[in-house]
């Protein structure tokens, strides 16, 4: 029995959950750690010593970055390790030669991402939980659930077709070293993760305001404490306009880009 | 799955493939019939894999139509993708997976949506099924391959393309790989093959065409071709030495032993009421029939001596 609407999407969807699973010590274990050690270090630890603006404690301003720090990188991670790795062995052919649409591709890589991505963002979530109750004896409530769910889940989204569009256009494991290194992660921490961009002085707030990361993150924010940085409205728009480009951009690297191996 | 009964499993129309400034493939045309197995032959670099990465859409040809069963490659991809599995000529890795979850999801990726019997038919078919927990890197090259085998298969594809199957393995294991090809033959899948080893393409080959720097040089039944394009090398070794034996086909000789090279359908009998011998002369003959090598060697070679 045949069947190529859904049977090859979720052939391939598995397959990318599989693969995380697999080494689930270096895609999940080790985000665990870190997401620890960060809120351990800045959030118990020199937490008590920042004051911010608005009256929040520094502990809940952090998590909610943290989070959605750990749904980017993770999603972006998932798709672009997944096609480097199968560029390198070779069965990235496989889903050429194969009657799989791009669109499957794409959908069923960026979804494997968006579960990893979750699953790392809801375990420092639940890390950041603890730290909280440990410190002050109560939860953190989330505030708007519905745009929390919105933020992580297109931001992490968006973050996947970015991994698909970098692992296409990479020829060597160095490149994909290059954007992590020199365009991810500045932007990540540069984009409002461990502080209020309100902080910082007027020019590098209005450079800031440029990294449409500082939307994403303070979305999630919105989402969790009902507070955030930016405009809500304005961090949905640019985080849904993040997505679509992206999209676009990865659809376009996937049909143009080379699936021979190195 | 979609495939008109009066469809050719292959037909590769007048197909070019540039890279750049290098013409890989000039024009290239040939059919392969039902139940076939076509012999692509040529030296490297001659456009045989290049063909079949253009039929199997890792290359879009850059003119000329490509059909798998009447399915147009660059039209109707995923019918043609549907009737066509590839073995390529090297081996895939697959990291971090074994070799069950290999073909399942290979499986998965043309709409089969339980293949578990397939995959354990395949497995046990190639002597896999032991081995099936097993990742790629734990397996011998011999069993690479024929993971290979089974994962161009799992689909059921009435068309395989083999490209160059048996390059770096052992006897044995070419001689089973071979045996199978065969049996596939048997039960009606029709194949394109490409390989070094002329002697196993001659055995096995209904027809074969030679390709060398992107242009087919011949094409036809295998036989065929060595009985147009060969000669048989004829060496008569005599009981007394005779100067001057002269006939159009010598090539070489002098006193008792004299080689000639005639035309593959020339009876032996025939050359010997030429040459009209005396009845004690002859003491000994030998005859080598003519090979696809001859024809390969002929056809590649030609064209460079001419330069």
């Amino acid at each position: 029995m045949r069947e190529l609407t859904w049977t090859p999407f979720l052939a391939l969807f598995r397959r990318e959950i599989s693969r995380f699973l697999k080494v689930i010590v270096q895609t999940v274990i080790t985000p665990f750690v870190n997401a620890t050690l960060y809120l351990m270090i800045f959030g118990v630890s020199l937490g008590e010593q920042i004051k911010l603006e608005n009256g929040l404690t520094y502990m809940a301003f952090l998590i909610p970055g943290l989070v959605m720090m750990a749904c980017l990188n993770n999603s972006f991670q998932n798709t672009s390790s997944s096609i480097i790795s199968s560029k390198f062995s070779g069965d990235l052919e496989d889903l050429k030669v194969a009657p799989i649409s791009a669109a499957q591709i794409i959908w069923a890589l960026n979804l494997a991402a968006l579960v990893r991505g979750l699953m790392v963002g809801s375990i420092n979530f639940l890390i950041g939980e603890l730290c909280y109750r440990y410190m002050y004896g109560e939860w953190l409530a989330i505030s708007h659930p519905l745009a929390l769910i919105f933020f992580l889940f297109v931001g992490s989204l968006a973050f996947a077709n970015l991994g698909i569009m970098v692992a296409f256009w990479a020829n060597t494991f160095d490149q994909l070293s290059a954007v992590t290194g020199f365009v991810l992660q500045p932007l990540l921490y540069l984009g409002g993760v461990f502080f209020s961009v309100h902080s910082l002085p007027a020019f590098w707030q209005t450079i800031s305001l440029w990294n449409p990361l500082l939307y994403i993150i303070n979305g999630v924010r919105f989402g969790i404490l009902g507070q955030s940085d930016v405009n809500p409205s304005i961090a949905l728009g640019v985080t849904l306009a993040s997505f679509v480009l992206l999209q676009i951009l990865a659809v376009r690297s996937l049909k143009r880009g080379s699936f021979q191996r190195w | 799955m979609n495939t008109p009964h009066s469809a050719l499993p292959l037909s590769v129309d007048h197909v070019f493939k540039d890279y750049g400034t290098v013409q890989a493939l000039r024009g290239v045309s040939f059919d392969v019939q039902r139940g076939e197995v076509f012999g692509l032959l040529g030296p490297n670099g001659a456009g045989k894999t290049s063909l079949i990465s253009c039929l199997v859409s890792l290359e879009n040809a850059t003119a000329g139509n490509l059909k798998v069963f009447g399915h147009d490659v660059a039209l109707n991809p995923r019918q043609a993708k549907m009737n066509t599995g590839w073995v390529p000529q090297e081996i895939i890795n697959h990291g971090f997976f074994n070799i069950l979850e290999i073909l399942t999801f290979h499986a998965g990726y043309y709409g089969e949506k339980n293949p578990k019997d397939r995959v354990k038919f395949l497995l046990d078919r190639l002597d896999l099924w032991e081995h099936r927990g097993k990742k790629v890197k734990q397996l011998s090259g011999g069993m690479k391959r024929r993971l290979m085998i089974a994962k161009a298969l799992v689909h059921k594809p009435g068309l395989l393309l083999l490209d160059e199957p048996t390059a770096g393995v052992d006897v044995e294991l070419r001689t089973r790989l071979w045996t199978f090809v065969e049996e596939l033959k048997a039960e009606g899948i029709s194949i394109l093959l490409t390989t070094h080893y002329l002697e196993e393409a001659e055995r096995l080959c209904d027809r074969v065409a030679i390709i060398h720097k992107g242009k087919l040089r011949a094409i036809g039944k295998t036989h065929g071709l060595i009985e147009e394009w060969s000669r048989k090398r004829t060496v008569l070794r005599l009981t007394y030495p005779i100067k001057d034996l002269t006939h159009p086909d010598l090539v070489s000789g002098a006193g008792d032993e004299w080689t000639f090279l005639t035309k593959m359908s020339k009876p032996l009998g025939e050359l010997l009421t030429d040459l009209k011998l005396p009845n004690d002369a002859l003491k000994d003959v030998q005859v080598q029939e003519g090979s696809l090598e001859d024809v390969f060697v002929k056809l590649t070679q030609e064209e460079e001596a001419k330069k």
